[in-house]
């Protein structure tokens, strides 16, 4: 049980904690403040307890698909947000100090809907055990070193990031965010097509001989790259697609910060 | 440099409506899978490979579960006591391991499609 649960709890936080260390390394840089941290935090941990105690409900929605629609709702909720938080980087890399309340709500609300996607499955499995005095303890346990394990992945993950030099930390970030939310298209495809709202189709290769999503380290690029063993036409496609209209509005974004004079220093 | 965007977003919006709109939905073969004292019966799903079935788990116990598979690419949370249906395929032959995540332990199974 100790172990079980150490790696469920494990696999669910990690995601949610490197996007908060990309988002937290970013704050740093633009010397925002971080109590947006604990908003996400406490917005993550109430969103995880309201779906997970509803996510029987929300399964029956939709002719039963409704757990997998919602779950993709999310994905490209989280997607459209941290498209909105590289842009407003991008526009405050120069130090214009604009628009820094929207980017701190895009910031929480992004990391708050990651923590909870993966935070209800972790509820709905701790609630199984409410009952079971004897197994409670280990189960618990397990969830705690689980979540530490995940928390110290992202702490690193944060000081990397926090050390690269301030020059290059920006792209480097902003590469990332691309990743993810490309990432984050293509996990949405593959709910659509379990729901049967996207047709189904043959994966186009496999490479679970090289790196199989289910080692650690697969778990990994899973969280940060995207990285999907066996995927379908759709989902690469969606990968693709993604990551290229975030690219390009990234770089109208940063074109359109460079041709403007930088006004509103003072306000 | 605006309505460059705003076509880009209707672009995006109108690509997304005709994929929702491709004709996807017929009568798949329908297989059921059932979730009992965290064991999975049966636990060996025989498939017709490069089909696209329609699998039902039914969780019989009073705990949830949640269906996993990394080969099928699928995951889903069944509450206990409720039934889930799960779109898997088509499957080039071979065999795609699932395993109940919150007890994995006992809770293994496999698709083998030929």
């Amino acid at each position: 049980m100790l172990l079980t649960s150490v790696i469920l709890v494990l696999r669910e936080v990690l995601e949610a904690a490197l996007l908060l260390s990309i988002l937290l390394a970013m704050s740093h840089y633009l010397g925002l403040q971080m109590r947006w941290i604990f908003m996400a935090l406490a917005g993550g941990i109430l969103g995880s307890i309201a779906y997970g105690a509803g996510i029987g409900a929300v399964s029956e929605a939709f002719d039963g698909m409704g757990q997998e629609l919602m779950n993709a709702a999310m994905q490209f909720a989280i997607y459209g947000l941290l498209l909105l938080v590289g842009i407003l980087l991008i526009w405050n890399r120069t130090g214009r100090q604009q628009f820094l309340p929207l980017l701190q709500w895009s910031m929480v609300l992004a990391v708050a809907l990651a923590a909870l996607r993966e935070g209800s499955e972790v509820y709905v499995y701790l609630m199984a055990f409410r009952h079971q005095a004897d197994l409670l303890q280990s189960v618990l346990l397990g969830a705690l070193i689980g979540g530490g394990i995940g928390f110290s992945i992202g702490a690193l993950f944060y000081y990397l990031l926090v050390g690269l030099p301030k020059n290059r930390r920006l792209l480097v970030v902003l590469v990332l965010l691309t990743l993810v939310a490309a990432g984050l298209c293509l996990q949405a495809t593959q709910l659509l097509e379990q729901a049967d709202w996207l047709p189904a189709q043959v994966p186009l290769w496999d490479t679970s001989a090289l790196l199989s999503e289910n080692s650690l380290l697969g778990q990994l690029f899973y969280s940060l790259l995207g990285y999907e063993a066996t995927p379908t036409r759709n989902a690469v496609t969606a990968y693709l697609g993604g990551m290229s209209l975030m690219a390009t509005l990234l770089f109208a974004a940063w074109a359109k910060s460079r041709s403007l004079p930088e006004k509103g220093l003072n306000g | 440099m605006k309505t460059w965007f705003r076509n880009l977003a209707v672009a995006f919006i109108a690509a997304l409506a005709l994929a929702s709109a491709l004709p996807v939905n017929a009568a798949y073969p329908e297989l059921q899978l059932e979730i009992r004292d965290h064991l999975f019966y049966p636990s060996v799903l025989k498939v017709p490979a490069n089909t696209k079935i329609k699998l039902i788990v039914v969780n019989r116990d009073a705990t949830p579960e949640e269906f996993e598979s990394y080969e099928l690419n699928r995951e889903k949370v069944i509450m206990g006591g409720q039934k889930a249906v799960i779109f898997i395929g088509p499957l080039a032959p071979g065999e795609y391991p699932f395993f109940g995540e919150f007890n994995p332990k006992t809770a293994q199974g496999k698709v083998i499609a030929e």
